[in-house]
């Protein structure tokens, strides 16, 4: 049986997408049997992160109506073994999902895969609703600013009284990932701490992702940033994946850095 | 002499009373019903003693027995027992305890349930039947609501006719409504109202005072002017003569 993880936030913009195909990439690289579902039908931006948008040809919502089979659909990841994609249909718009259709699909993807992680799209109508009714886990996208932290806040009700675990009385485990994260900025006070983050939202801390230009460059080369294992928000990436899998790993990149000799001689920024 | 096969033993006993006033059977049955809806657990299979305050006839009083067991109540003793109505009593099982002296008190409402409780003492067998009573008030409370996990923003938690008490933090943009009294042990930063059945003598305790907006009954209070008094600190919000006042708990 597969685990159910969706990546969801509330606000758009977040970092959903970016932090879905790392994660999907970095359980794949640790050997987990990995998919990763678009459900931003209409919107779809997954495949361009993951590079593979130009071998799409079927789509979720195909086979959701039995137009193409998962086989049909699933894209092989070129770059990691383990790791399969299925893009949403850039045609249709998010009523196309069916509860019916995304159980059936879950249910047979939990047959071959260790991991499903649930690509959820911004807001917290029926698009978000559906990505994240099957969830067992959930990852909770948050920037460190107000109205991302609130719209997060509300996402977590949802998700403790909408899901099918939630309606089983069970409940869905939940992280919390902080992206975008400056600690100058945090240091000048324009930006929320991890601290003021963690106190609203008491959720556990799977990551901080530093504010980094690797993830811009990455998402216009279309390799997920946890590939670019120089960077920082890469190596943060990684941590997060390891304390998904349950290892203890201590929290980097949250104290402002301190300049190098010669960056204060150049008067590096 | 062989063994004694019983042995006989005084006890008390615990009733609600039920003051029958006038009598409209169908009008009778749906205030019953509403009566037990408020607090269905205190009612069921509640023995009952039954205290006629208007005129019944037998096939009347047969029907309103009736009514009271269909409600699940068990109705085993009557008190003010017409002439006419003796033989009926005697044939449906039940005793008459017209002679005892019973007060009642009525159930409240809004307020804890007060129950008017009887206990009857009976002496031993061989004295002359007598019936002792002495009645007392216990209260019933309905037990408070508690919620766990965090309230988050957009969430809405009532505690209809109890406390709540919220063990984590209530978000911003959350609503936790009580007829009761709330108590919060997280932060408070949404919105509290206590009291919203006009409760006012109801309160709002909680560990760290940030919120948007403290209700007392119906009178309330906005975050601009908590502020300025016991912000972030634990505290205390009552009504003090049509006042909601706010104050830190030291």
């Amino acid at each position: 049986m597969a685990k159910i993880i969706v990546v969801t936030s509330g606000k758009g913009g977040v970092g959903k997408t970016t932090s879905s195909a790392a994660i999907a990439t970095g359980l794949a690289l640790a050997g987990h049997k990995t998919v990763v579902i678009d459900f931003d039908v209409g919107l779809r931006n997954l495949d361009l992160i993951m590079g593979c948008e130009r071998r799409v040809v079927y789509d979720f919502v195909n086979v959701i109506n039995k137009e193409a089979t998962l086989n049909q659909a699933l894209i092989k990841d070129k770059r990691t073994n383990n790791l399969y994609i299925l893009p949403a249909s850039q045609t249709r718009d998010k009523d196309a999902l069916t509860m019916e259709g995304v159980q059936k699909v879950l249910d047979d993807l939990s047959k071959d895969y260790d991991f499903i992680i649930c690509d959820s799209p911004a807001g917290i109508e029926q698009g978000a609703q559906m990505a994240l009714y099957f969830a067992d886990e959930a990852i909770v996208v948050t920037n460190p600013e107000v109205s991302s932290v609130r719209d997060s806040d509300r996402i977590l009700g949802i998700l403790q009284s909408k899901s099918m675990r939630a309606e089983k009385g069970q409940s869905v485990k939940e992280h919390l990932l902080l992206t975008r994260y400056n600690p100058e900025r945090v240091a000048t006070a324009e930006m929320l701490s991890v601290a003021d983050v963690e106190e609203i939202l008491a959720v556990p801390l799977l990551g901080v992702i530093p504010e980094s230009e690797a993830v811009l460059k990455a998402s216009n080369q279309g390799a997920p940033v946890i590939l670019d294992t120089e960077s920082n928000a890469g190596k943060a990436y990684s941590d997060a994946v390891k304390r998904l899998l349950g290892e203890e790993v201590p929290h980097r990149f949250l104290d402002v850095e301190k300049k190098g000799f010669f960056k204060r001689l150049l008067g590096g920024k | 002499m062989s063994q004694p096969c019983f042995r006989m033993k005084g006890t008390t006993l615990t009733s609600i009373v039920l003051e029958v006033v006038s009598f409209e059977p169908d009008e009778f049955e749906s205030q019953l019903a509403e009566k037990i809806a408020s607090a269905p657990l205190f009612f069921t299979r509640s023995s009952l003693i039954l205290h006629l305050n208007a005129p019944l006839s037998a096939t009347e009083f047969e029907l309103l027995v009736a009514l009271c067991r269909r409600h699940d109540l068990q109705p085993m003793a009557i008190k003010g027992v017409t002439e006419g109505l003796k033989s009926t009593i005697n044939d449906l099982g039940m005793a008459d305890i017209s002679q005892s002296k019973i007060s009642e008190k009525p159930l409240a409402e809004n307020k804890p349930v007060e129950a008017s409780v009887s206990q009857s003492q009976q002496a031993p067998a061989e004295a002359p039947a007598q019936v002792e009573t002495v009645t007392h008030t216990v209260e019933v409370v309905k037990p408070a609501k508690i919620v766990a996990r965090p309230v988050r923003s957009g969430q809405q938690v009532y505690a209809e006719g109890s406390d709540l008490v919220i063990l984590g933090a209530v978000s911003e943009g959350a609503e936790i409504l009580a007829d009761g009294n709330i108590h919060v042990y997280g932060t408070l930063r949404g919105r509290a109202l206590a009291g919203v059945k006009g409760n006012e003598q109801a309160r709002i305790f909680c560990q760290n005072m940030e919120a948007e907006l403290v209700s007392i009954a119906g009178r309330f209070v906005m975050q601009e002017n908590i502020q300025n008094k016991c912000w972030k600190k634990p505290a205390q919000a009552y009504l003090d003569a049509d006042a909601l006042l706010i104050e830190a708990l030291s």
